[in-house]
């Protein structure tokens, strides 16, 4: 029973840790520069959690070789291949939408001169 | 939440908000599939891996995909197994499973992704445009540091090459080798002071390229009925030449990919003042 807890259970417990910890920097942090951080710190636990309910300890990769069987005895022995491509257009999407916020943030660097949430604040007013 | 609110009601009240999270996700946790029990077998995506869909639709449209227990192959179903450089006009012959997913039978997802990241290097070149180029060093980069990056330039750029042509056999493709690409173009902007890529040829390459996807797309659309489809024989598994059109569309989407992150780079570094760091 803990081997199989170490084996597969490990990694979803790092990934909902991951996406505690960010979601924590996004809600308490006043820098936004940080936020952009933990925003990405989520999305890594997501691509982690995708990752690990595909995979089991057993698992061989998707991809046919000469020496790397994906079907043995008729049965499919490999990693589920579907999240793996999913997780492959999270990532490139993830870039995007951080480049587009640091845009953002430097913008919001040059007219207010802080990244700090509240001075941006009082300076609004 | 008020501004005078105290700092550690603002903590308490966040760290509840993550535990409630938790708390959910482990209430989930207790209805999934746990260690060696996950089992591909029940799933659909073996479907994928057996490179079988076909058979799969035609059972869906008589209905008997769906049966109790959920077996998704009927064992009635004649299937012969893949082997390595033997199996020939398979339905998909890319060896990489992820790829001939996301390039093949989720096409259109992928056209989609790619969108997203030109909206996003738009976004960025916009964002910072027009404004006056102060990129000041207080150093000049060495001439060994010059002749080295061009050096390493071409070298990176035969490998990003490499990787996206090889998309369909081991793992990468288009994405990881246009940044590749784009990390030899950053190599570039460091070796010499001021240095400027040709922007008009980024933009017309980046707008080619993504032309050829849709150009590829509407060749399957016209010749096979359907938009995306595979229009090129699949030839055996594990050659260069084998998977169709995967590899055509990953030298497009390497090639955008590559031109799109170098737009990135060149807005982010051309345009940063040397007063901030």
């Amino acid at each position: 029973m803990m081997q199989v807890f170490l084996q597969n259970w490990i990694y979803l417990i790092g990934a909902i840790s991951l996406f505690g910890i960010g979601l924590y920097i996004t809600l308490t942090d006043e820098n936004i520069f940080k936020i952009i951080v933990g925003l990405n710190i989520i999305e890594s636990g997501t691509n982690l959690f995708m990752i690990a309910i595909a995979w089991h300890p057993k698992a061989v990769m998707p991809i046919y070789t000469a020496t790397n069987h994906l079907v043995v005895n008729g049965k499919v022995v490999s990693a589920d291949p579907l999240p793996q491509s999913l997780v492959l257009t999270a990532i490139v999407i993830g870039l995007g939408t951080t480049a587009l916020a640091l845009t953002i943030a430097v913008k919001i660097f040059e007219k207010y001169g802080t990244l700090d949430v509240r001075k941006i604040k009082e300076a609004k007013r | 939440m008020r501004n005078d609110t105290p700092e550690l009601v603002k903590k308490i009240t966040a760290l509840f908000v993550v535990a409630i999270l938790l708390a959910g996700f482990f209430v989930a946790f207790k209805e999934m599939p746990k260690g060696p029990s996950v089992n591909v077998n029940q799933r659909v995506s073996r479907l994928y891996v057996l490179k079988n869909v076909q058979t799969a639709t035609k059972l869906m449209k008589s209905g008997n995909f769906f049966t109790k227990g959920m077996k998704p192959l009927r064992s009635d179903v004649p299937y012969t197994p893949i082997v390595f450089g033997k199996s020939s006009n398979l339905e998909d012959g890319a060896a990489n499973v992820v790829t001939s997913i996301v390039v093949d039978y989720r096409g259109f997802d992928t056209l989609g992704e790619v969108t997203v990241l030109f909206l996003a290097a738009t976004g960025v070149a916009m964002l910072l445009f027009g404004k006056e180029k102060k990129r000041k060093k207080k150093t000049e980069p060495s001439l060994i540091m010059y002749v080295g990056t061009r050096i390493a330039f071409a070298v990176i750029f035969l490998f990003g090459i490499y990787i996206f042509v090889h998309g369909h056999l081991t793992p990468g493709g288009g994405f990881p080798g246009g940044a590749v690409i784009a990390s030899g173009i950053l190599g570039l902007f460091l070796g010499k002071n001021g240095y400027e890529p040709n922007h008009l040829g980024l933009k017309v390459f980046e707008s080619l390229s993504g032309m050829a996807f849709v150009i590829i797309g509407l060749t399957g659309l016209f010749s096979v009925k359907s938009f995306l489809a595979n229009f090129l024989p699949t030839g055996t598994i594990g050659d260069l030449y084998s998977a169709g059109f995967i590899a055509l569309i990953y030298i497009a989407i390497g090639m955008k990919v590559g031109a799109e992150l170098s737009a990135v780079v060149n807005s982010m570094i051309v345009d940063t003042e040397e007063e901030w760091s």
